[in-house]
């Protein structure tokens, strides 16, 4: 039996919306469509495939820094690296016409927003898309702070996309030890204050602009928005505590050489994570009531994957998970029966998603979400059918809309609130989006009601259908159909 | 459609939205906007000490010949003549060697605690002038602060629910569009219905103020006549926030001409629009400008400043005790500069606002030393900011 508004709330609600001839697929077996999404091997999206990895954007990142450097003339920390490394003044005449700042980055991240909108208008498998913009802004890596502009879009793919369906105990691993987070919550500068690396400058005396001590940032986000959550159960003791376990987690800083390297087009064979063993602050450390013994990185391992197995963080996530899938204020029911699936099977997320999916809570109500921008802006394409896009186009519409792809303006990411997107301006912006898209899609052979079907089904109201019927143009039936109340809920 | 419950209560009871075309003409309500300089303005640039013996020779190849004079002391940047008109008449009030409590040298963190007003990074993750706004009582359903911008910045971000105004990078759609659009939201979806009433009743107001000129360093002027507009009406917001960027001038900045001549003309035709717009609101409003640190006393090898410490910062407005300049002058002499570069802070920039919002706003000192400007009890608010 084939159930038409139960596929059109699974495309909606836990995909991107529905593409011409989607809802017929999902109908079937609208749950088992979701779940099978979430298959442990999955291929990587072709264009997400394409973009350069992190090292890449590093050093891309490291290197405009030093060609910056060079142009303004206080080089003369490059100068001596250059000498240490054997670099030739030739070879810093070559980095120093690197182009523009805006020049390098604005294409790079032009290049990558349409990589990740692509692949959520094309995708075959939205749900499993969807997983990777949740957890993405989970663990919020954002190029609104400058020194990791290059950085988001390559730790949503090596961080965060290989574990959407595997174990939160990875996943909490991978963005930890990623420089794009390393270098957001500002670990990278954190060294312990009785580490060697500490001891020696102090001996040596000159160490005045060196790190000495440690930055809590990233272990009070851990503790904050990762894993326990507020009010998770934890101190300001835990938050030192777990910022020096984590002292010495680095990442494979690029020297002036591989800048060299990558301008004449030789990869440098760079890695990502370091474990800088001299910056660690030795010793145990209490964590949450337990002693973590001194064992270099695997010190943080074994807290980091505690810290997920805690029940606490069972029941943050659940409350995440069922905040962005099922309302704003999820029913305790289905908060506590997610938790339990996550606590049951260690942290399994493709176990969660189906404990999600498994609420019934999750099908009562169609519209009980307002979509984010991104999604909004997303469905309307996949609903035009749309494949590619001009470059930078659909970045510019959805920041428009308010939600700057990969700029989150804070580390707790985007909110998953209505309130938060319900304001005049922003809903203002939404409708010049659906005039804009509207008549862009509009031609004489597309109708804006067959496409309204197709996206929405039985959720398509009687009273846009009677709108879109009787607007006055093709663009105009297309503007009222984004425009309405049914396609920007979910 | 069917709408869940809550979300119909939800939307009956907080109308976030500017109300609708009622407002009459403006009188006596107290307004304060708020313009943050984002990158760090060289505040011994636009407010030059050329009163100062080692200022020649710090400034080398930036110091100033031709700025506008305000005492023996101080000089203006001569790009800024209307804010000397202002001074002139008792409207300017010039704060100098201040200083947020952050002593790094990160835009990012330096902003931060610039509009958090915590007195580390990442203190809190709401902004001062939403707690600020947050003591003040409020007819149902109106905010207090707008943001003219697309995403509120942190210094209005917080638990008071605020308003923003951005100029469109996309066509505006027909009128006879949006009535079928607000039709089928009038028909199901209140929330939608009310924030699209509201959007209705801004445009109005602001008839004519699409993407034109609001690009660019010229866009603060078009931001402060649509602030100006906004504010102006009766039960509109009680203040508004703009923003500028482009003040990062670690290269060729210039003198009387250049990249920060220009911001500064721009920043003085937009403080000028601001005045002439609000009309008589102009003697009830507080116009506060703000920048994240200063930079460094002496030009370096690129015609340019680096990051730095102790800045300039500006009041203006009907309000203000002006035609003096506020400042603990610590000097640019080698010792007396902090870390040998940087124009040491004399004054804590938290006092200066806590004064300004205490005369202005009537906020109280408990809400300022906690709320407002956390842990910063022991920091008194300036005294005398504002006529009496």
């Amino acid at each position: 039996m084939t159930d038409m508004r139960t596929a059109a709330i699974a495309a909606n609600r836990f995909g991107f919306g529905a593409r011409p001839g989607d809802l017929r697929a999902i109908a079937g077996d609208p749950r088992g469509w979701i779940k099978a999404q979430f298959a442990p091997q999955a291929s990587m999206p072709a264009p997400i495939a394409a973009l350069p990895p992190g090292e890449d954007d590093l050093l891309a990142f490291g290197r405009w820094i030093a060609a910056r450097r060079l142009r303004r003339g206080n080089a003369e920390g490059i100068e001596r690296q250059a000498e240490r490394q054997g670099v030739s003044d030739e070879e810093l005449r070559m980095l120093s016409t690197e182009e523009d700042f805006i020049a390098t980055f604005r294409s790079r991240a032009v290049t990558a927003i349409g990589a990740r909108i692509e692949a959520a208008i094309t995708s075959s498998a939205p749900a499993r898309e969807r997983a990777v913009h949740f957890w993405s802004n989970h663990f919020t890596v954002s190029a609104a702070k400058p020194a990791a502009i290059a950085l988001p879009p390559s730790f949503e793919r090596e961080a965060i996309r290989p574990h959407v369906a595997g174990n939160f105990t990875d996943m909490l691993a991978a963005s930890t030890q990623h420089p794009g987070m390393l270098i957001y919550l500002d670990n990278w500068l954190s060294v312990g204050p009785n580490s060697v690396a500490v001891q020696r400058r102090a001996r040596r005396a000159h160490g005045q602009g060196q790190l000495t001590g440690i930055n809590e940032n990233l272990a009070r986000e851990i503790l904050e928005l990762h894993t326990l959550g507020v009010g998770g159960g934890y101190g300001q003791a835990d938050v030192q505590s777990l910022a020096a376990i984590l002292t010495g987690w680095t990442y494979d800083r690029p020297r002036l050489i591989d800048y060299v390297r990558e301008a004449r087009g030789e990869r440098s064979g760079a890695s990502l994570f370091e474990f800088d063993a001299p910056a660690h602050e030795p010793g145990a450390h209490m964590l949450l009531g337990r002693v973590y013994l001194e064992g270099g990185v695997a010190q943080g391992e074994r807290a980091l994957a505690d810290l997920a197995q805690h029940p606490s963080t069972a029941r943050f996530i659940a409350t995440k998970l069922t905040r962005h899938y099922i309302a704003d204020d999820p029913p305790p029911t289905a908060v506590a029966r997610v938790a339990a699936a996550y606590a049951r099977s260690d942290g399994d997320l493709r176990a969660t998603m189906d404990a999600v999916v498994d609420c019934d809570e999750a099908w009562a109500d169609p519209f009980a979400k307002f979509k984010r921008p991104e999604e909004y802006a997303i469905s309307a394409l996949r609903a035009a059918n749309i494949q590619t896009l001009p470059v930078g186009a659909g970045a510019a519409a959805i920041g428009a809309m308010g939600q700057r792809v990969y700029a989150a303006p804070g580390p707790d990411g985007w909110s998953d609130r209505a309130e938060s997107w319900l304001s005049a301006d922003l809903v203002y912006k939404r409708i010049e989006f659906a005039q804009t898209y509207g008549e862009r899609t509009a031609r004489a052979d597309i109708d804006a009601r067959q496409i309204g079907e197709d996206a929405l089904g039985p959720l398509f109201s009687a009273d846009t259908r009677q709108a879109v019927q009787r607007a006055e143009s093709p663009a105009q039936a297309l503007t009222l159909l984004f425009a309405s109340p049914e396609f920007q809920r979910r | 459609m069917q709408l869940s419950r809550r979300l119909l209560l939800a939307a009956g009871g907080a109308a976030l939205s500017f109300p609708a075309l009622s407002w009459a003409q403006a009188g006596g309500a107290k307004k304060l906007v708020l313009v943050v300089l984002r990158g760090g303005l060289d505040g011994l640039a636009a407010l030059a000490p050329i009163g100062d013996p080692d200022y020649t020779r710090v400034r080398g190849r930036l110091a100033q010949a031709d700025a506008l004079a305000l005492n023996g002391m101080f000089a203006l940047h001569p790009r800024l003549p209307k804010f000397n008109a202002l001074y002139q008449a008792g409207e300017l009030l010039p704060v100098h060697a201040c200083a947020t409590p952050y002593r790094e040298r990160s835009h990012f963190d330096a902003q931060n605690v610039l509009e958090s007003g915590a007195a580390q990074p990442f203190g809190r993750d709401s902004g001062w002038l939403n707690a600020a706004l947050g003591t003040l009582s409020t007819s149902a359903g109106r905010e207090r602060g707008l943001a003219l911008s697309a995403q509120a910045p942190l210094v209005l971000r917080g638990p008071n629910a605020v308003a923003t105004w951005s100029p469109s990078a996309l066509p505006a759609p027909a009128s006879d569009t949006i009535a079928r659009v607000m039709d089928l939201y009038e028909r199901s979806d209140p929330a939608l219905a009310t924030a699209l009433h509201g959007a209705i009743a801004a445009n109005s107001l602001v008839d004519g103020a699409d993407g034109a000129g609001a690009r660019g360093p010229r866009a603060v002027s078009a931001l402060a006549r649509v602030a100006a507009t906004f504010l102006r009406q009766t039960d509109g917001p009680t203040a508004a926030v703009v923003e500028m960027s482009g003040w990062d001038t670690h290269a060729n900045q210039g003198l009387e001409q250049g990249p920060l001549a220009r911001n500064l003309g721009a920043l003085d035709d937009g403080l000028d629009t601001l005045k002439t717009e609000l009309g008589p609101a102009w003697r009830d409003t507080l116009v506060v400008i703000i920048t994240e640190f200063g930079r460094t006393a002496a030009p370096n090898g690129a015609g340019g400043t680096d990051h730095g410490t102790a800045a300039a910062a500006f009041l203006a407005g009907g309000v203000v005790a002006g035609g003096r300049v506020l400042s603990d002058w610590p000097g640019l002499s080698a010792g007396a500069l902090l870390e040998r570069r940087d124009l040491r802070p004399t004054t804590d920039l938290r006092a200066v606002l806590k004064g300004a919002l205490a005369d202005h706003l009537r906020v109280s000192s408990a809400a300022l030393g906690r709320d407002v400007f956390p842990d910063s009890a022991a920091l008194a608010p300036i005294q005398g900011l504002l006529r009496a």
